[in-house]
């Protein structure tokens, strides 16, 4: 059996690592005697996994984790213990309880972001949104990219308008700093980071951006069948 | 609060930025402007190895066990982290409240070895706080040190307003007691350090001057106020049972040195290695009692959802209780998946059952520590173990199916030959043979034997105390006539850093001197000393010849028996006549046996062991 949970990883904590969050939920788990299901052989560990993990640095309202469990568990009550013992900055919002389906990581194929940096000039928000506007309807934005080619990497460009979804500018927050919402793809059929995005955005429309400053929260994660854009869970 | 965008910025760029964010499981977060007295505690080294100290966990759920008091933790940030909060101009902050150090009532340091001595002024530096007490009036913390090095304060004295000499579970709340109690009135810093001084244990060095004589020893050391005593008692705890022991620990989120949870046993030890200074600071010996430390593991393991529990101590396998012990935890917890580890292991074949039993799992390596290379030379640091201890131990081991052993060894120690550092090679390969000289079929795993050597380092208050250590050459020409002399790649032989030995050499004898030392090497540029790779031998050099200082004169300088010492004005339990009388027995070759069969009369007042078998 499996739970489905999606989970948040808010303020300090977006410094965590992938692999201090797994250790994190292992412990979590084991605090509340969580019946999960190990791995064989010499060295048996919890199996869970969690889906598109994120880069180190970014927020996130809504990321997901699978967990292999041996028996059925109340859902509810799992949900309440389990973040009894989780920081408040990571808490599980909604889980759900599958039979055997899709692993989730193969599921999810587009990400919406929340990208926050300071502009470092003065430009209206106006006139900033036509300039982006304008670039977004351009055929062909290249981004080199290392790409593996046998032990070596190899510098690749790639096209980047076929992995750009809704972008949007939202006008300025509290610190001046620009607010754009992103959707950009994710997971085996291509994927951009928000990072990428922003750099051949500054670069393309001189727009000399603190990349320094970006504050990057991941707000949504989307499944897509037949054209349609869903929520996982 | 310092600046959370700046914050940001500087923490997209460095490595493992969750060194520096706090909010770990267990941490507290106070509102500062909610309690009577901030309290920023400091381990002046980088997060992952501050964090796996006790002694903090303990000092800082003690503190904030009142809930009147705050403490919040401070560490060394890496050279990377360091590098970009002075771009930016953040400084250095705490990790709960991400507030200025500076704005602390105190500054607390936990001094755990000497080469960590440049850090302490690159954290104050890092805060905009000055290095020397007199330069820092009423707006600043109050800076205080405690933990092993402060038994000799004195390189540090011009740095720090008092220092805690002894165990700081009973001194640390009397402290911020009193604190809280004058900032009612009047406050003026001196009253406080006034008042504070007649607290047992407290050491206010700007109240004390030193003498010298012409040969560059001390004359000596004397109150500059009246009614000051002229000797300065340890503090400890007397029963480990009542001591406020925490019920839970910080979690830290990224890996750290020690990992675990650490249940400490016993404080104290009865052998007697006369080159070990915790075995005389942490006297008299004192057991906690089975049932405590089941309770108190309870407690651990529901607070904090760790899955291993270290049995600590100086030498853990002395507990009295200790088959009684690990039975009753591994009872309660094996199947919960919690395993025991022990840290320290002595060469018998008791601590080799004790292993059997609680390593059912993982057979990792072994370590013992020998110490010397011959049994004559055993005998003179007194670390009574013999070659047949060795050989049964790693014939047992074996048996049971380890393959790696790792052996311990210093170089440099009092009357050491030739012959006796070749002895380290024969020990090493004599392990060898011990695993190869078993049938085939018997032999498991992949054999490997690793002797490390390390460069002997003097410490104050030990039977060594006055001895006098190699040169760096000596050192090297001993390491190398080793190294070189092993042909054979199942056999690896280590070495510790000799130059970093020199430098630790100068600081854990030296004096109130030495404070421009550490200054200018900090100032070119000294930090992380204790990391190898970081250690920078040359500046160094050239900050001692700047600040016209004799390294030998404090590192390698044999002392005289009635030269008063810096540290003399501490009274550390064990009488001098008792180190002398030691100094002596090693110099001739005698062994003194464990106190647990005797009491040898080393000074110390309420000693169990002095009850039970006298």
């Amino acid at each position: 059996m499996i739970i489905r949970a999606k989970f948040t990883k808010r303020n300090y904590l977006k410094y965590l690592s992938h692999l201090d969050l797994m250790r994190l939920f292992q412990r979590s788990f084991s605090t509340i005697q969580m019946p999960i299901k190990y791995s064989e052989g010499f060295n048996p560990h919890p199996k869970f996994s969690i889906a598109n993990p994120l880069s180190l640095g970014l927020e996130s309202e809504c990321e997901y984790m699978d967990i292999d469990i041996t028996e059925h568990i109340d859902i509810d009550d799992f949900i309440k213990e389990i973040n009894m013992v989780l920081p408040e900055d990571i808490q599980i919002t909604k889980a759900i309880c599958l039979e055997k389906g899709e692993s989730i990581s193969s599921v999810l194929s587009w990400a919406y972001y929340e990208i926050k940096v300071d502009l470092n000039q003065e430009e209206s928000v106006e006139s900033l949104e036509e300039s982006i506007s304008k670039w977004l309807k351009k055929e062909e934005v290249l981004i080199t990219r290392l790409k593996k080619k046998g032990k070596n990497k190899v510098p690749t460009e790639i096209n980047i308008v076929p992995l750009l979804g809704n972008i949007t500018i939202k006008g300025l927050d509290e610190n001046n700093y620009i607010v754009i919402n992103a959707l950009l793809r994710t997971g085996e059929g291509g994927n951009l980071k928000p990072v990428q995005l922003m750099e051949a955005m500054s670069r393309d429309l001189n727009l000399n951006l603190d990349l320094d400053s970006l504050l990057i929260k991941r707000i949504a994660l989307y499944a897509e069948k037949d054209k349609n854009i869903y929520c996982p869970l | 609060m310092i600046n959370k965008l700046k914050l940001d910025k500087v923490l997209m760029k460095v490595e493992k930025p969750a060194r520096y964010i706090g909010m770990e499981k267990n941490s507290y977060k106070k509102d500062l402007n909610k309690v009577n007295v901030k309290f920023a505690f400091s381990f002046p080294d980088v997060y992952e190895v501050g964090m796996s100290h006790l002694g903090l966990q303990i000092i800082y759920n003690l503190i904030n066990s009142v809930e009147s008091f705050a403490c919040e933790r401070v560490f060394a940030p890496w050279v990377d982290m360091e590098r970009e909060m002075r771009k930016e101009g953040i400084p250095l902050y705490s990790l709960e409240s991400k507030e200025e150090v500076k704005n602390f009532d105190f500054l607390g340091f936990t001094l755990q070895y000497e080469m960590s001595y440049t850090n302490i002024l690159n954290i104050l530096d890092l805060s905009h706080i000055p290095f020397n007490s007199k330069d820092r009036d009423e707006s600043f913390p109050i800076i205080i040190a405690g933990g092993s090095c402060a038994y000799n304060p004195e390189p540090l004295a011009n740095f720090f307003d008092l220092f805690v000499i002894g165990e700081g579970e009973e001194v640390i709340l009397e402290l911020l007691n009193l604190y809280d109690e004058l900032k009612k009135g009047p406050y003026s810093k001196d009253s406080f350090l006034m008042e504070a001084s007649k607290i047992e244990g407290v050491y206010v060095p700007k109240f004390y001057n030193v003498s010298y004589n012409e040969d560059g020893t001390i004359n000596e050391m004397y109150p500059l106020v009246a009614n000051l005593p002229k000797v300065i008692n340890k503090r400890y705890v007397i029963d480990l049972d009542r001591m406020y022991t925490p019920d839970k620990l910080i979690v830290p989120y990224i890996d750290t040195v020690h990992d675990r949870i650490a249940l400490e046993l016993f404080r104290g030890c009865t052998r007697g290695c006369r080159f070990c200074q915790a075995g005389i600071l942490y006297r008299p010996i004192r057991e906690k009692s089975v049932e405590n430390l089941v309770k108190i593991s309870e407690n651990l393991v529901n607070n904090t959802g760790y899955d291993s529990i270290s049995l600590m101590s100086l030498s853990s396998c002395d507990y009295s209780q200790l088959l009684l012990l690990t039975k009753e935890l591994m009872r309660k917890y094996e199947d919960k998946k919690i395993g025991l580890s022990l840290p320290s292991l002595r060469l018998d074949s008791f601590s080799i059952d004790i292993l059997k039993e609680i390593e059912k799992v993982r057979k990792s390596g072994l370590t013992f520590a020998p110490e010397a290379g011959s049994q004559r030379l055993r005998d003179v640091i007194n670390k009574g173990v013999t070659e047949d201890d060795l050989v049964n131990a790693v014939t047992y081991a074996f048996e049971e199916g380890w393959s790696r052993v790792k052996l311990y060894f210093m170089i440099g120690l009092p009357t050491e030959t030739d012959e006796d550092i070749m002895g380290i090679k024969d020990l090493a390969y004599l392990v060898k043979d011990i695993f190869f000289n078993r049938p085939n079929e018997e032999r498991k795993g992949n054999f490997k034997v690793t002797a490390s050597a390390s460069c002997f380092v003097p410490k104050p208050f030990t039977p060594f105390q006055w001895y006098g250590q190699d040169t760096i050459d000596e050192f090297l020409r001993k390491i190398y006539m080793v190294k070189n002399s092993i042909k054979d790649k199942k056999v690896v032989f280590n070495y510790h850093d000799a130059d970093l030995s020199y430098i630790e050499a100068i600081f854990a004898r030296g004096d109130r001197r030495l404070s421009d030392l550490l200054v200018n090497a900090w100032r070119k540029g000294c930090k992380f000393d204790g990391w190898s790779d970081l250690f920078r031998y040359d500046l160094w050099l050239e900050a001692l010849e700047e600040s016209n200082i004799d390294g030998s004169f404090y590192a390698n300088r044999t002392r005289d028996i009635n030269e008063v010492l810096p540290w003399d004005f501490i009274n550390s339990g064990v009488s001098k006549e008792f180190l002398i009388r030691e100094y002596k027995n090693a110099i001739d070759g005698k062994t003194t046996d464990d106190c647990r069969n005797g009491c040898r009369a080393c000074g110390i007042t309420d000693c169990s062991m002095r009850g039970a078998y006298n």
